[in-house]
């Protein structure tokens, strides 16, 4: 062979290789691209970075991350991988409604878990409905978050978390069965949560027969509330019922203090937060009564989950969030397991009749959901908790234990 | 009955000397400048948590989550207070000279968006150094209630009183005596008057901006131990702040200051009467005002000549 032929087959030689590599380079990309076409994509929704409830919403991430691990880790869902996909709400609501179409129409997601603020599920609860994706809560505590866009319309929304309506159910038995509570008064702060208590409040006091004797409210940023406590003083009221977030919360019991007037206080679920503790003080603290859907003394199952996120939540009262976050993702995948799809109405009938038991991390879920029921966890769920030496534990008193069925009035 | 009023009183002008001290901050600027500072309250948040890394810092930790009881004990709050005024004074500097200076005196409210969008970035600096939670800062005289004749208030809130009078008696005396003062004065006049008497416009300026911020993150650092340290408490604060210094007149301190401690105490009264009326309130007075004296209560009224 002379050089020149050597040349030529040189050439030979590299376009047949590059032809070889060409063809593995499109045999990768292909194989990349069905394994990405078979990733199951979930998506989360709402605050981590922008407002006091922000670390409710790290928290969420964190147990919905510790629920994908897990599933991924015994070979994923219907023998594909689960990925995460956040988005940062802000708080805002027109950045969550933005959120929620980017998650849905571009990133394809199959379900999603949010949002951190009640405010921003109202504003986009028509989208999922619309798109037919489901969406389960672990946060916002709305009573309408879950309602059906109509009435009868399928509904895409479910929830794990704690709802306003029935706590406000417990605190109104309470305040029906407590012999000592004879005046009672309703405060509220005026924002849209408030409110949203203030009026379930009203609602199931008529149910009872409960007159309030006074309603007074404050601001979100008030630090003194001695002027509206005064009023409640005088107008002699020993039961006060309060909806309003923590730090707020935690104001109103030092103006109380400034006035020496302490009232049997039964409060919003946002009395659990560290902002409310730090707020009022260890010892004022410990006045407040509410419900929570974990207390500090947690179960086996809990205080496994809690050794895994706990390095890595901003404060450990926003646990319960994680909690959530993780049961709502495991019953989503029983659910797309029983539907043998992730084809979202189907997913959604399927959430609305889950078959068999879910050992869960906050309990024992059977047929958790269906048609009307949208909450993951009920009255019977929730645990009256109070704060001792800076921990929150189950509260229990005689008016506590008294309570039946029957007392829980919607 | 008579404690209850006292109470009212009280409780008003310890959160009316909170809103006198962020007051007389907008006054400052807006007498030399003819601008606003609309991030006032983010100044304020972010000199609260410089104040709050300070006393953590002295205290020998940076858990935001563990704050010591006695973080704020001797000279650790005062040395809180004197950092975090100076270092909200540079970025009054900064404000100075990335959102206000290429605007001022231009037409238009370009320095409006420039100097909310200033907020909006502080805040998010913020919020990656500090994280959004909220933080309980101890009071430096302890939290429990002083009695005076039955009615209750707090170390700190005594504290925030006295000082935001002290501070307006300094400040009354800078602006009226003091070299400094009076180059102030005429700058906020006329300017090109000013200048054509050797003042140095730019440098008042300059410092009237700072000393806006000093105080911004003076009032951030005092406020903390009653409304608990967030990058959210500011706006709160700043909005009401600024509602005090329209009722008394932007373009006199003294006014600003007395129209802060107005709102708190007619806050305090209308929630006593009725508290669906108290915000209700504010903003009607605010009209009336206007309408009335539209320089504010205690404004001096200029007169353009043309």
């Amino acid at each position: 062979m002379d050089r020149r032929d050597a040349g030529r087959e040189e050439k030979t030689m590299h376009k047949r290789n590059m032809f070889k590599m060409a063809a593995a380079a499109a045999v990768l990309t292909l194989t990349a691209g069905t394994a990405f076409a078979q990733e199951i994509k979930i998506g989360f929704n709402g605050d981590i970075s922008a407002s006091p409830s922000a670390q409710s919403g790290q928290a969420g991430v964190l147990g919905l991350q510790a629920a994908i691990d897990d599933l991924n880790a015994a070979g994923g869902l219907l023998g594909r991988r689960l990925s995460l996909v956040v988005r940062d709400d802000l708080s805002q609501p027109p950045r969550s409604i933005q959120n929620m179409s980017d998650l849905i129409d571009n990133e394809r997601v199959s379900m999603i878990i949010g949002p951190t603020n009640s405010g921003n599920a109202l504003a986009w609860r028509h989208i999922p409905n619309q798109k037919r994706i489901p969406v389960i809560g672990f946060s916002g505590s709305a009573t309408d978050i879950t309602k059906p866009m109509a009435a009868g319309a399928d509904n895409y929304m479910f929830r794990v978390s704690m709802v306003d309506r029935p706590q406000v159910a417990a605190l109104m038995a309470y305040v029906k069965r407590n012999p000592a509570s004879k005046v009672v008064g309703f405060m509220f702060e005026t924002t849209g949560y408030g409110q949203g208590g203030l009026r379930d409040m009203q609602e199931i006091a008529a149910m009872h027969g409960i007159q309030p004797a006074a309603t007074e409210r404050f601001a979100v940023n008030d630090t003194d509330m001695t002027s509206q406590l005064n009023k409640l003083k005088a107008a002699g009221v020993d039961t006060l019922v309060v909806w309003a977030q923590g730090a707020p919360l935690g104001h109103l019991l030092r103006s109380m203090e400034k006035i020496n007037y302490f009232p049997r206080l039964l409060t919003s679920w946002a009395a659990d937060n560290k902002s409310f503790y730090d707020a009022a003080g260890p010892q004022l603290a410990e006045r407040a009564i509410f419900l929570r859907t974990v207390t500090d003394e947690r179960s086996a199952r809990q205080q496994q989950l809690f050794d895994r996120v706990s390095p890595r939540l901003a404060s450990t009262s926003s646990f319960p969030f994680a909690a959530h976050a993780y049961d709502g993702m495991m019953l989503y995948a029983a659910a797309v397991r029983q539907a043998g799809t992730i084809d979202g109405p189907k997913v959604r009938e399927a959430l609305e009749s889950l078959q068999g038991r879910y050992d869960g991390i906050m309990k024992a879920y059977e047929r958790p959901f269906s048609r009307t029921e949208r909450e993951g966890l009920l009255a019977s769920d929730f645990r009256w908790t109070h704060w001792k030496d800076g921990r929150l534990v189950n509260y229990g008193d005689d008016v506590v234990r008294s309570l039946r069925q029957e007392d829980f009035r919607m | 009955m008579s404690a209850t009023y006292l109470q009212a009183l009280l409780s008003g002008l310890s959160v009316g000397g909170i809103y006198a001290l962020i007051a007389l901050s907008f006054s400052i600027t807006f007498t030399t400048t003819k601008t606003l500072n609309f991030s006032q309250g983010e100044f304020v948040s972010f000199g609260a948590f410089v104040g709050l890394s300070v006393l953590l810092l002295l205290s020998g930790t940076f858990d935001f989550n563990a704050v010591p009881a006695d973080a704020s004990a001797g000279l650790k709050f005062p040395a809180a207070v004197v950092t975090a005024g100076v270092l909200v004074g540079v970025v009054g500097i900064f404000i100075f000279l990335l959102a206000v200076r290429p605007f001022a005196g231009k037409p238009g409210m370009s320095w409006v968006m420039s100097t909310i969008g200033f907020g909006i970035i502080l805040q998010s600096l913020g919020l990656v150094v500090w994280g959004p939670a909220v933080v309980n800062v101890p009071a430096p005289f302890g939290e429990g209630v002083i009695r005076i004749f039955g009615a209750g208030v707090r170390s700190q809130e005594l504290v925030v009183l006295v000082s935001a009078i002290v501070i307006m008696l300094v400040f009354d005396q800078i602006m009226r005596r003091s070299l400094l003062g009076k180059a102030m004065r005429a700058v906020a006049f006329s300017p090109q008057v000013a200048s054509l008497m050797g003042i140095n416009v730019t440098l008042v300026m300059v410092g009237a901006f700072v000393m806006s911020g000093v105080l911004a993150g003076f009032a951030g650092v005092m406020v903390a131990p009653i409304s608990t340290a967030s990058l959210f408490m500011g706006l709160g604060f700043s909005l009401k702040a600024f509602a005090g210094a329209i009722i008394g007149g932007l373009n006199n301190p003294r006014g600003c200051i007395f129209g802060g401690f107005m709102l708190g105490v007619i806050e305090s009264f209308v929630g006593l009467w009725h508290s669906e009326w108290r915000e209700i309130s504010v903003f009607v007075l605010i009209i009336l005002v206007l309408a009335v004296r539209p320089d504010g209560l205690f404004g001096a009224r200029t007169v353009d000549k043309v």
